[in-house]
């Protein structure tokens, strides 16, 4: 008897049906985890797994099963009990997930309660989860924890009912990958010492390979894939899943020279579509007539393998070699003259205190950094958030007035903004574009009168969308918008603030591969700032490696990526969880300081495992290993 | 924290200087004193002595800012400006038309116009948040619904209906009440009764259904949920985390008219006879006393800084992020 | 048919400026497909239409209120042609049998006698009978005038005092709210100071202040006026302009709020990497975005401002006390409550006729509210 058995079930809001049909089953301490991209229904599953669906929502057929339990037949009071009880949750969002105005102890106390009758526990939870002096920690507010810290505070919450399922809801999405590995350890220690089982929700490719037994794959509602972890990750059967893993950026680093990602056509249907037969079909590249008419069975691709496909693939060709597009060499000739040079780049933001309001400090977001970007070329900027990445890039821009240091495009001193040089795409594809403009004034916005037409053709746009408003157009699709705004001024250098972290897998790859066509096209060279290593590598020419306001790390991709040396860079790199389950051990302790308050010497020496008294007196200089490599460590060599 | 509260109150002062100016402006800029007096005597058949004697009794008749007459301090000092504004920040302000000193009627009327405002006060906040906390619970039934088309159709009956509905109902045809009037001590309560539930009951309406939405918003934090999902019942979810959080910005936004309460409610004070401040700026306004107006004007603008000052305090005893940050 | 001169006083201007825009507005925004979802959430909601419904009926009756003329005098000595200066409107015109028909003194709601007895010519103290029997629903005052025809004319200036006040003071909150937020340094410490200083004085000090030193300014200047009316349209547009002056900060704070946050914004970032100028910017990519808290804030201003009208009139320090509206209605109608017997229905009128207007403005302003605003849960 499983320990959690999900039959059929569908939930609806309003008239949406954002799961339909889904069945699973999660054995005692294991991990299930329910896998697909934004809006496929894995969210909503939980929720109902927990009768906690929003207002309007409600399960209108299956039966959830738990332990000998139909979880559907209870009351609320009796429900009650079973949540936070034997099953427990944990959120994507930390910082909102937790009362602001009660201690971390208090919620934890609440819980205690409710499920155990007492809260003497409230310490030892919290040294569970590997936080630090509990017993301060305990009388804290949130508010003033980090964000992984608040998170394991979550954990320690969802512990208290001693749950036999703990159900995490993207629980790393919203931490920096350093802190996501600490957080996924502790999970995966739990689970270990507590027999637990663990339904984990998330898109993350990576994580699901670190931390799964058991693999659900979703789309639009429906699972269309189970597979052991094993199978899933050396056969995928569903097109969509062999789709997905080919449009990883990762998967070009075992594939040099491969510049061209393979792509999923299309987006992600909205909720309220409504399907005949497989819901994949219109994107789907291997689409049989009767795929559009006729719901696909599922089917055994392997032992406990599962694919609900019309079409029967043997596992030996499950996974096609990426670059299905045609390919394009990186060029690794030594690289020509800087196009746009930055020295000694500061910004400092000051804190202000006192009657007088008097500067007593400062954020030192940006301290002192050295950039060159050659025409033609991409150099990534990696950091993780607070780093003062994109300070940097809206400060060589000009968005943001320098405190110290200057910016030379070729020989002249570049002051404030340059326009017809320089231009940006920003993160977020909902917040860059203005709601109230049709797409032609956006894109025409910096250079009246430009040919909008062929503009939006450059981006793989159609023409005639130039009359349209962008609520009408999906999260990829105004990406290529503002990309197309940024091009109509005709710029050398395009400056991308994480141009892909808000999109889906499989529209990541189509951004990357626009990208890497322009700069073919056009000569285009990128400052590309990010934090997702795999983008690094499959689109950088150089990398250079950003902590806490600084460059720790700089070389060609090769050279940083594959044989890092600075602690910190290698740190970040094990933390990555690798599709292929491979797992480094440097591990990095701790969060990262505040940039208001560097620590003395090497502003890494409080969390890196090779520190010695060196560190905490000076700030190592760049040591040069290599023609193109430099590394700010005592120890590089 | 201290440094902060210090930084509040110099920024006081100049709205203080600012609300001054401005109400000097008002009553001697856009008019003359000659304006004043000759509407004040009737504007046909006025003799410029009479003007000059009106002004004279008032101390109207210096100049504005500078006296080339005077010598010394007196140039600054022996004008109108420094006479009725600067002066008034040493609360002297002066004397009204009948000639009594404004200051010593002010803290003779304070004690009635508190004797209302406090309990209306604390007892409409009580009442409204109550009220919503009993919508909130029932929301999305027909319960809340109708509560909110009562709420509506409360906030749409003008105040002036309350008072006049209620005196007649209760004072004139049940006889509960005297209709109007005041007393000294514990008497006052008979006189107080009924303008007090007349006040609470005319602003419920409003307030209940604005803390009912700051409520619902606060329903929508993703931290309700956490607590739903370690099996809180509605209930404790409402009362320990949900009035928790919401109580902040209604309590702070409460404090802010604590201090105007001794300003007293006009209309109130006017319908039901209380000597408080409030009847006092009111028969100054029908008698055109501008003497005593500038004085209220400036009395309530200090007192509504006081309450700004007394917001920020209490944002940072209630919040812990503002407390501990 | 006698000929007459057509008058058009200030507020009469602003008022069919104010339609005008609305309409424009309403125009425009049909061809904005966000606009027109949001319209049409107003227009699924049938108590928000059946409330327009009823505001259109109280706009019109004011419309019709709002056209004025000065009718002709008879021709006595066949000399030149003069008019009255008395002046009327066409909603006047439309109601003259209301109008002119007055009684001696009170009468209850289609009464057929007088309130009160009085001495009669042949048979002693009886009430004597009404001139026009059975035609004054709501009854006539105390001069005879017939009240529902008050209780119309009221609504002018309910709804003059509702629009113009908001539509004096929007170019100031809209124009200093957004440059407050946008530029800020010491323009936006100066432009707090302003309203916080303006803020701290209580508005019905300010009010009363402010009216006081105006009326001084309108009797200390007979000459400025022809009529009567334009005095007291004077006074009105002067107590729109007070009360526009109390009530801006509220919103400017709420717009430089709102462009704090939209100056972050990745599209305004963006902007302004273009090289797009700042005026270009506030005007493309801000006020749009703020349209929908400034219409709000106007349908939310109204129901309070038409319940202020009452309180001011009611106080002395509203209208010119010769302009009917609800204040001077009840105010008049409060000292009949206490005659014996009762005199109700002069407070009746205005009691019904305010509370429909202002409960349908309510209920306006809520679904509008609900359409336009993102954050609007439900």
């Amino acid at each position: 008897m499983s320990l959690l058995s999900v039959r059929d079930l569908s939930v609806s809001i309003g008239t949406l049906c954002p799961v339909d049909g889904v069945s699973f089953e999660i054995e005692r301490g294991e991990t299930l985890a329910l896998l697909g991209e934004s809006g496929c229904g894995k969210s909503m599953t939980a929720l109902a797994l927990m009768r906690l669906l929003p207002p309007g929502g409600s399960i209108v057929q299956g039966a959830i099963h738990f332990a000998d339990e139909d979880l559907c037949c209870l009351t609320e009071a009796q429900m009650r009990h079973v949540r936070g009880g034997k099953l427990g949750m944990i959120f994507q969002e930390p910082a909102t997930s937790l009362n602001p105005v009660m201690t971390v102890g208090e919620q934890i106390a609440e819980a205690l309660r409710f499920h155990a009758g007492n809260e003497t526990r409230v310490i030892e939870l919290l040294a569970a989860v590997g936080i630090p002096d509990p017993e301060r920690r305990a009388r804290e507010y949130p508010f003033q924890m980090s964000g992984g810290m608040k998170q394991r505070a979550m954990i320690a919450m969802a512990l208290a009912g001693a749950p036999e399922l703990l159900i995490a809801d993207e629980p790393t999405t919203a931490l920096d990958v350093t802190i996501q590995a600490q957080v996924l350890d502790v999970l995966d220690g739990l689970r270990r010492a507590r027999g637990m089982a663990i339904l984990l929700i998330t898109h993350d490719l990576g994580v699901v390979a670190r931390m799964a037994d058991q693999i659900g794959l979703m789309y639009a509602g429906q699972l269309v894939e189970m597979a052991p972890r094993a199978a899933f990750f050396a056969a995928p059967g569903h097109p969509y899943a062999r789709r997905l893993f080919e449009a990883l950026p990762e998967m070009a680093m075992t594939n040099e020279g491969q510049r061209r990602l393979a792509t999923i056509p299309g987006s992600v249907p909205p909720l309220g579509t409504v399907f005949t037969g497989c819901r994949f079909a219109d994107r789907c590249s291997e689409v049989l007539p009767v795929c559009h008419r006729e719901l696909p069975p599922w089917r055994e691709h392997g032992p406990a393998h599962r694919v609900r496909c019309h079409l029967e693939v043997r596992a030996e060709q499950s996974v096609r070699k990426v670059g299905a597009g045609e390919t394009a060499s990186v060029d690794v000739s030594a690289p020509p003259q800087a196009l746009l040079t930055v020295r000694e780049l500061k910004v400092h933001f000051p804190i202000r205190r006192g009657v007088l309001q008097r500067a007593v400090g400062y954020v030192r977001a940006v301290d002192g950094v050295d950039l060159a970007l050659p025409a033609g070329r991409t150099l990534a900027l990696v950091g993780e958030s607070g780093c003062g990445k994109t300070t940097v890039g809206k400060a060589i821009l000009g968005l943001q007035a320098p405190t110290a240091g200057d910016i030379h495009w070729q020989a002249e001193k570049l002051q404030g903004l340059a326009p017809e040089r320089m231009q940006m795409v920003f993160q977020d594809p909902f917040g860059s574009l203005n709601p109230r403009m049709r797409i032609c004034e956006i894109v025409a916005e910096g250079r009246p009168g430009a040919d909008v037409a062929r503009i939006l053709e450059q981006v793989s746009l159609s023409a005639s969308m130039a009359d349209r408003y962008p609520h009408e157009f999906s999260g990829g699709q105004r990406q290529r918008i503002a990309i197309a705004r940024a091009l109509a001024v005709e710029p050398q250098v395009l400056i991308c603030d994480e141009p892909t972290s808000a999109l889906d897998v499989s529209v990541q790859a189509q951004i990357l591969n626009l990208l890497a066509e322009l700069q073919q096209t056009l000569g285009l060279s990128y400052l590309f700032i990010t934090h997702n290593i795999g983008v690094v590598n499959h689109l950088a020419h150089e990398v250079a490696v950003m902590y806490l306001g600084r460059i720790v790390e700089r070389g060609t991709v090769d050279e940083v990526l594959r044989a890092p040396r600075h602690p910190y860079t290698q740190a970040l790199l094990a933390a990555v969880p690798r599709i292929d389950g491979q797992r480094m051990d440097v591990k990095v302790a701790g969060d990262p300081p505040s940039p208001s308050n560097p620590p003395a010497g090497c502003h890494f020496h409080p969390r890196c495992p090779r520190a010695e008294a060196c560190c905490r007196e000076a700030y190592p200089p760049a040591v040069s290993v290599s023609t193109t490599q430099t590394v700010n460590c005592f120890f590089a060599n | 924290m201290l440094a902060y509260l210090i930084r509040r109150l110099l920024y006081a002062l100049p709205i203080l200087i600012g609300v001054n100016v401005i109400t000097f402006a008002l009553f001697f800029i856009v008019n003359t004193p000659d304006d004043m007096a000759r509407m004040q005597l009737g504007v046909k058949r006025v003799t410029p002595e009479a003007i000059e004697k009106w002004k004279a009794e008032r101390g109207y008749d210096k100049p504005l800012f500078w006296n080339t007459q005077a010598s010394g301090a007196g140039q600054v000092a022996e004008t109108i400006f420094f006479d009725k504004s600067v002066k008034m920040f040493a609360l002297d302000f002066g004397r009204a038309d009948d000639g009594r000193d404004i200051a010593r009627e002010i803290t003779q009327r304070m004690g009635p116009s508190l004797a209302v405002a406090v309990p209306v006060f604390a007892l409409g906040l009580f009442t409204a948040i109550s009220f919503a906390l009993l919508l909130v619970y029932f929301r999305a039934t027909y319960l809340d619904f109708a509560g909110v088309v009562l709420c509506v159709a409360m906030m749409s009956v003008s105040g002036l209906f309350y008072i006049i509905g209620g005196q007649w109902l209760v004072s004139k045809i049940w006889h509960l009440v005297p209709i109007s009037g005041y007393a000294e001590g514990l008497s006052a309560a008979k006189f107080i009764i009924l303008p007090v539930i007349i006040s609470v009951l005319a602003g419920i309406g409003s307030s209940a259904r604005w803390y009912r939405t700051i409520f619902l918003e606060e329903y929508t934090r993703d931290y309700v949920r956490t607590a739903r999902a370690k099996g809180l019942s509605e209930r404790f979810v409402l009362f320990r985390h949900v009035l928790r959080n919401a109580l902040i910005p209604i309590l702070t936004g409460a404090v802010v008219v604590i201090p105007t309460l001794f300003m007293g409610s006009l209309l109130i004070e006017a319908f039901f006879g209380i000597p408080g401040l409030g009847s006092y700026t009111i028969d100054a306004i029908n008698a055109q006393d501008f003497a005593v107006v500038r004085a209220m004007v400036f009395i309530g603008s200090a007192l509504y800084i006081v309450g700004l000052l007394l917001t920020d305090i209490s944002y940072t005893l209630v919040d812990p992020r503002i407390r501990l940050s | 048919m006698t000929s007459f001169k057509f008058v058009l006083l200030w507020s009469d201007a602003l008022f069919f400026l104010l339609i005008a825009a609305v309409i424009a507005g309403g125009v425009w925004s049909r061809r904005q497909p966000h606009l027109r979802a949001n319209w049409r959430k107003v227009g699924q909601n049938r108590v928000a239409m059946g409330s327009a419904a009823v505001l259109a009926v109280f706009f019109a009756i004011a419309f019709i209120d709002s056209l004025h003329y000065r009718p002709q005098l008879p021709n006595v000595d066949q000399g030149e042609v003069r008019y009255s200066t008395e002046v009327l409107s066409a909603l006047d015109a439309l109601l003259m049998p209301m109008r002119t028909q007055t009684e001696k003194t009170y009468s209850a709601p289609l009464a057929t006698h007088l309130f009160a007895k009085e001495t009669l010519d042949d048979a002693g103290r009886d009430y004597p009978p009404l001139r026009y029997p059975g035609t004054h629903v709501f009854g006539t005052d105390k001069v005879g005038q017939d009240v529902l025809y008050l209780t119309l004319k009221s609504i002018r200036t309910a709804l003059l005092i509702g629009t113009l006040t908001t539509l004096i003071m929007l170019p100031a909150a809209i124009g200093l709210g957004l440059l407050a937020g946008y530029v800020g340094g010491w323009v936006d410490d100066v432009i707090q100071y302003l309203y916080t200083t303006l803020n701290s004085i209580p508005g019905v000090l300010l009010i009363a202040a402010s009216v006081l030193m105006m009326q001084v300014v309108i009797d200390t200047h007979p000459e400025w006026f022809a009529t009567s009316a334009e005095r007291a349209d004077a006074r009105l547009l002067a107590l729109c302009a007070i009360l526009g002056i109390t009530s801006w900060t509220g919103l400017c704070r709420l717009l430089r709020g709102e462009t704090l946050k939209l100056r972050e914004l990745e599209y305004v970032q963006a902007a302004r990497a273009l090289g797009v100028s700042s005026a270009r910017i506030l005007w493309r990519h801000i006020l749009p975005n703020v349209m929908h808290i400034v219409l709000i804030a106007m349908v939310m201003d109204f129901s309070g401002l038409v319940l202020a009208e009452a309180v001011l009139s009611y106080v002395g320090i509203g209208v010119d006390p010769n302009t009917i509206s609800f204040g001077t209605m009840i105010n008049t109608a409060r000292m009949e409550l206490a005659r014996e017997p009762m005199v109700w229905w002069s407070l009746a009128a205005a009691f019904i006729f305010m509370f429909v207007l202002v409960l349908a403005a309510n209920l306006f302003a809520d679904a509008l509210r609900d359409a336009f605003d993102p954050r609007a849960s439900r």
